[in-house]
């Protein structure tokens, strides 16, 4: 079972094809331009000293992140990590929670136990990450064979870098999805460098989608800057786990545009391959897209545009109105009560 | 503490990181009555000079440090009888002072026969063993929480009660048994009865237990009653630990023998606190100085309208006061200058907590008391407030806290006439403003046609000697400048 | 009431449970056919089928990950460890996963991890070791360590219940060999609540596990010269019963804190601290602690026995105590 390459998409009908309307490719842009927008004004905060601790973006990853978030069915769950902000996005948190969480304050997922991307709203069917990667994969493993076990038709989609595919928690899960034919989509944010390591410092193979073959399921490799192509290949993998066909491994290959987080000018990547991939701006080139297939006028994009910016500043004043946590409540949210497991996403 | 019947009076501990005290004066004598919390003696550690008032009523009984020696905090400096209570004759000790009250020559002479020659005085060591003999039987006086508490329940000494544990310890079960037996009959004074555990002096020759009892005791006894004190050691000797050696003394240089007419006399701790405090000052910031001159005419004209009027109030307006606000005030604008190199760090706050150096007469040495925040107080707080700071210096009724936290300090030596100096910083401060003479001077001002014209004026310098670690001179500058703006536009309303 | 075996106790509750919530389900290596590597699950696979026992790969990362990502999407899984030593390599899916996830983001984690403990049988360095303490200090975990079956049977249950994470430690060595009467009904055990195995007011012992065992056969050979000495059995280590212990220090002001953990930052350490720092004015002698030294648990009888605290080493130090 070879890798698969897959096709860019070319034709609106192929879009339509894929399940998606006018307003959803239009959606989609949306999420992107807000995926960004957040993340732009996270490293303005940032340097407004309004961020504690450290800041991570995924620019350059939007197409992936948001391609993937809007192939997941509304019941379906995922373990975005830190360069899916689209994810988020496109599951619909709202932009002022991840402000608030950015800047340590009570209106943040985490309540500010925890920072910057650890985050994630569980109502939305997203878990949030830890900082040891890829140690989600087998958490989305075990929510997939919860589905197996109940019957449910529903999907789990596990995200991990090129960099924690070197790690055994990727093998042990991506082992035991295998052999259990659990529905559950595993998907590589490949952005070529892990921290500083370069892929061929990190795999011996030509893709990490190669390894799928080893587990006894699909590998496909797909352009991750190409917001339409990683749909399709996301709906796919996804809706095939759905009716029962085991795990893909969806392989999205992109550049990560900005340092391993804010303090790294990423020194180590060739000026050269910044310019080359930024060419390949996922937003400039959905939005050429748009304009080529879709009709996206100029009073269009005007208006999204402008919505977004309205969006994001309403947030941030939002997020600035949110206290900062009490710390006469720190000790409390250790361990869980009954009541706790009366939530929607634990019944 | 309370030991029976005497209570110690210790080296208090007058602040944090305060290891010694000097004694400066006994202001009662062994044989005065004293009445609790009346000042018994005066202190001088290196972060303040003070009284030390009575832990208790009653009759000294013994000065064991003397006028003018450095002890560590914590060392007995006097005993305390209750009153009514017997005085030992004044000076028991001297020179043939009988040894501790032991019986007979003894059989078996001290295992270890250290000729003891300075060990004059009834140290107390050996008496407790004693005790504990008589009522353990096995040296073992361990008392472990649980009897300490529930002997302190009852009132009962723990030592009284027959031990069954380990090395005859009195267990929690033989106090729970002794008292339940009724035996409660010996309470706490019952100490009286076991020979004090104190140096007690003489006057006691009671229950002192048989020979046959204390056969076992290696006691330094014996040398004792031959040898008067051969060195004129006074017997106390017990109590006071040598001069301490003086803390950072250059040790290396070779004592110079004294030539005729020049004294040697010790270093007092504040003398040797602000040598070692100023050194490091000098080897830890950046010392640059810049002077000031201002024209103090607002300032004196408004000090003549204001001066009765607050006298009435027993408030005594200086030029202090005036400076001392308008610097406070400016602080805020530079925080640097009120602020701390922590390490690394930069320590900023939004509070002044104001130092002012007062000398203490007879140059006996320099202390720096500290209004806290300072920036709360108009101009009217600010001189009650260095009244009373200094007051209280003069008169050594400083508290610990009064000396702490300051974050920038002003030093006034132009109460002398002197014009212009260069002040240490006061550690970890970063900034010390220095006041000096006000003279009148010619000066060159403008009239009301804008021509230039000489007049008298009252110039005072001011000097702001900061680390430049942290100050940059501009920045100093500008707070000068302002300082002097300030002062020379005085706004009464504001201040 | 039926007289039972500690294991068949464990069994007995989780077969109770599974019966009772279509969500609790088991999964570890060999749990199914084999019914586990010490037949706690025998006949478990028939009984619910292989959905709800599921064998794993050896994988302990993806046995206690899966169990975590199936508790977040509404399960009870109980995850078997085939012995407490492997926990190592998944500890950080216990510590960095499971134990931190409701803290971060109020999703709680109703997990089982049962753990198959201790020494005594020549298992060697990798088969025998006790390693509460290791995760009693990991905020977020809960830590039971039953050491009879009517407790056993409760705790488990308790556990299965307890919406948190929850380290099951159940000791090998009293597996087979201890039995007690032990109700047929589910029920369940509180966590927190330490209980008094054996009464006596000289001297109290404060342990867990199979030491609880040790420690009353000491205390009989004790009772024999008129010491009576408090076997006090905490039952669970997070939360552990400070009040009992300390109402124990209390009434008998001495103290011997025994576990077959290793000495230093054992959990005896947290109590004897503890007790130090809320009961020192009730001590009448030190606390004394006895415990494994601090080796890796030796393979050979003679090391092994001289690693694992025998009754004579307690009524040596329980001696001592009575004679402070």
């Amino acid at each position: 079972m070879a890798v698969r390459e897959a096709e860019p998409v070319g034709s609106l009908q192929e879009v339509k094809e894929a399940g998606l309307d006018r307003e959803d490719l239009l959606g989609i842009y949306r999420s992107m331009l807000i995926t960004r927008g957040i993340e732009e004004r996270g490293h303005i905060l940032y340097k407004q000293g309004k961020i504690p601790g450290s800041f991570y973006t995924g620019r350059g990853n939007e197409a992936a992140a948001v391609g993937v978030g809007t192939a997941m069915g509304p019941n379906d769950v995922g373990t975005p990590l830190h360069r899916d902000m689209g994810v988020h996005v496109t599951r619909g948190v709202e932009p002022w929670r991840v402000f608030a969480q950015y800047m340590g304050r009570e209106g943040g997922p985490t309540r500010g136990r925890d920072g910057n991307v650890h985050m994630a709203v569980a109502e939305l069917g997203l878990h949030t990450m830890v900082s040891h990667l890829p140690a989600m994969l087998p958490v989305a493993s075990g929510m997939a064979l919860a589905f197996k076990i109940r019957g449910d038709r529903r999907v789990a989609v596990g995200w991990f870098g090129e960099g924690a595919a070197a790690r055994g928690d990727a093998h042990e899960a991506m082992n035991f999805a295998g052999v259990r034919q659990l529905p559950m989509v595993f998907v590589c944010d490949n952005n070529q460098w892990a921290y500083s390591t370069p892929t061929y410092l990190s795999y011996p193979v030509e893709h990490i989608a190669d390894r799928a073959a080893a587990y006894g399921f699909e590998g496909v490799v797909v352009d991750g800057t190409d917001v339409l192509a990683v749909y399709r290949e996301a709906k796919r993998a996804i809706e095939k786990a759905r009716e029962g066909g085991g795990p893909t491994l969806v392989e999205c290959l992109t550049l990560r545009m900005e340092g391993h987080a804010v303090h790294d000018d990423a020194f180590y990547v060739p000026k050269e391959m910044f310019e080359q991939w930024a060419a390949y701006d996922p937003i400039e080139r959905y939005r050429t897209w748009l304009q080529n297939h879709a009709e996206l006028s100029d009073d269009e994009e005007n208006e999204i545009t402008a919505t977004v910016k309205r969006l994001l500043n309403d947030a941030l004043d939002r997020a600035d109105a949110s206290p900062l946590p009490d710390p006469a409540t720190l000790e409390g949210g250790v361990f869980a009560s009954q009541e706790d497991l009366d939530t929607p996403h634990h019944k | 503490m309370s030991t029976g019947t005497q209570t110690e009076v210790v080296m208090p501990q007058m602040g944090v990181s305060v290891s010694e005290g000097t004694i400066t004066k006994w202001l009662r004598q062994v044989g005065d009555s004293i009445g609790r919390d009346e000042p018994l003696l005066e202190i001088s550690t290196d972060k303040v000079d003070t009284e030390v008032p009575s832990p208790a009523e009653g009759v000294v009984t013994q000065i064991l440090v003397q006028e003018g020696e450095t002890v560590e905090v914590g060392t007995v400096l006097a005993t305390i009888a209750p009153p009514g209570a017997e005085v030992p004759p004044p000076a028991p000790a001297e020179p043939a002072a009988p040894p501790a009250p032991t019986p007979e020559p003894q059989q078996a002479p001290s295992p270890e026969p250290e000729p003891a020659p300075v060990a004059a005085a009834p140290a107390p060591e050996p008496a407790a063993p004693q005790v504990a003999a008589a009522a353990a039987g096995n040296g073992k006086t361990f008392v472990s929480p649980v009897v300490a508490r529930i002997a302190a329940e009852h009132g009962i000494d723990a030592t009284a009660v027959p031990g069954t544990g380990t090395g005859g310890r009195v267990t929690k079960k033989d106090i729970l048994s002794f008292i339940e037996s009724g035996a409660t009959a010996a309470p706490a004074p019952a100490r009286a009865a076991a020979p004090a555990v104190e140096p007690a002096p003489p006057p006691e020759p009671v229950a002192q237990p048989e020979p046959a009892a204390t056969a076992a005791e290696p006691v330094p006894a014996e040398p004792v009653a031959a040898t008067p004190a051969p060195v004129a050691e006074p017997a106390r000797a017990a109590a006071p630990p040598p001069p301490p050696a003086p803390a950072p003394a250059p040790a290396a240089a070779p004592a110079a023998e004294l030539v005729a007419g020049e004294a040697l006399e010790p270093m007092t701790a504040m003398r040797r606190g602000v040598m070692e405090h100023m050194r490091r000052s000098v080897d830890t910031a950046a010392h640059v100085t810049s002077a000031i001159e201002v024209d103090l005419a607002r300032v004196v004209a408004l000090r003549q309208k204001l001066k009765p009027e607050l006298a009435a109030q027993t408030v005594n307006l200086t030029y202090l006061a005036f400076i001392a606000r308008a610097s406070v005030d400016t602080l805020l604008d530079y925080p640097w200058v009120n602020g701390e190199v922590r390490g690394q760090s930069i320590v900023t706050r939004p509070f002044v907590n104001l130092g002012i150096a007062v000398a203490l007469e007879e140059g006996k040495g320099l202390i720096v008391p500290v209004i806290r925040n300072a920036q709360d107080l108009n101009l009217t707080g600010t001189a009650r407030a260095i009244q009373d700071l200094a007051e209280r210096a003069r008169t050594k009724k400083l508290l610990p806290d009064d000396v702490q936290g300051g974050t920038f300090t002003i030093t006034n030596p132009g109460s002398f006439g002197t014009f212009h100096g260069t002040p240490i910083i006061n550690q970890p401060q970063s900034a010390i403003l220095g006041t000096y003479a006000l003279v009148k001077r010619p000066w060159v001002v403008q009239d009301e046609l804008g021509s230039d014209v000489i007049a008298i004026r009252p110039i005072m310098n001011l000097t702001l000697t900061y680390d430049h670690r942290l100050v940059d001179g501009a920045y100093a500058g500008m707070y000068l400048r302002d300082l002097r703006d300030k002062l020379e536009s005085w706004d009464e309303a504001a201040y | 009431m039926a007289e039972m075996t500690y294991i068949q106790a464990i069994s007995d509750a989780l077969r109770l449970e599974m019966r009772r919530d279509q969500r609790v389900f088991i999964l570890g290596e060999d749990v199914g056919v084999y019914g586990g590597a010490f037949k706690v699950s025998l006949g478990f696979q028939e009984e619910f089928g292989p959905w709800r026992v599921i064998d794993t790969p050896l994988s302990e990362t993806a046995i206690v990950g899966g169990a975590t990502g199936a508790a977040l999407m509404g399960l009870r899984p109980v995850a078997e460890m085939q012995f407490a030593d492997f926990i190592s390599c998944a500890w950080d899916h216990l510590v960095t996963v499971a134990a931190k996830q409701f803290f971060r983001t109020r999703t709680p984690i109703p997990i089982v991890v049962r753990l198959p403990s201790g020494g005594g049988f020549s298992g060697g360095p990798f088969h025998s070791q006790n390693p509460e303490s290791s995760f009693a200090h990991i905020p977020g975990l809960k830590v039971v360590c039953p050491a009879t079956p009517q407790d056993a049977k409760g705790l488990l249950a308790s556990a299965i219940e307890d919406p948190n994470p929850v380290l099951y430690f159940e000791h090998k060595h009293l597996y087979r060999r201890i039995k007690g009467e032990v109700p047929e009904e589910r029920y369940t055990v509180p966590f927190g609540s330490a209980n008094v195995h054996r009464e006596g007011d000289d001297a109290t012992v404060v342990t867990w596990g199979a030491m609880v065992h040790t420690a009353t056969e000491a205390a009989e050979e004790l009772a024999k010269e008129g010491v009576e000495v408090e076997v006090l059995d905490m039952r669970t280590l997070v939360p552990w019963d400070k009040a009992r212990v300390l109402e124990g220090v209390r009434r008998c002001s001495k103290v011997l804190v025994l576990h077959e953990d290793t000495r230093t930052g054992g959990f005896g350490a947290e109590i004897a601290a503890t007790i130090a720092e809320e009961a020192f004015e009730d001590l009448d002698a030190p606390v004394m602690r006895l415990a494994a030294p601090d080796t890796p648990v030796p393979f050979s009888p003679p090391l092994e026995k001289a690693y694992i605290p025998q009754v004579e080493d307690v009524v040596t130090a329980l001696r001592e105590l009575a004679a402070y």
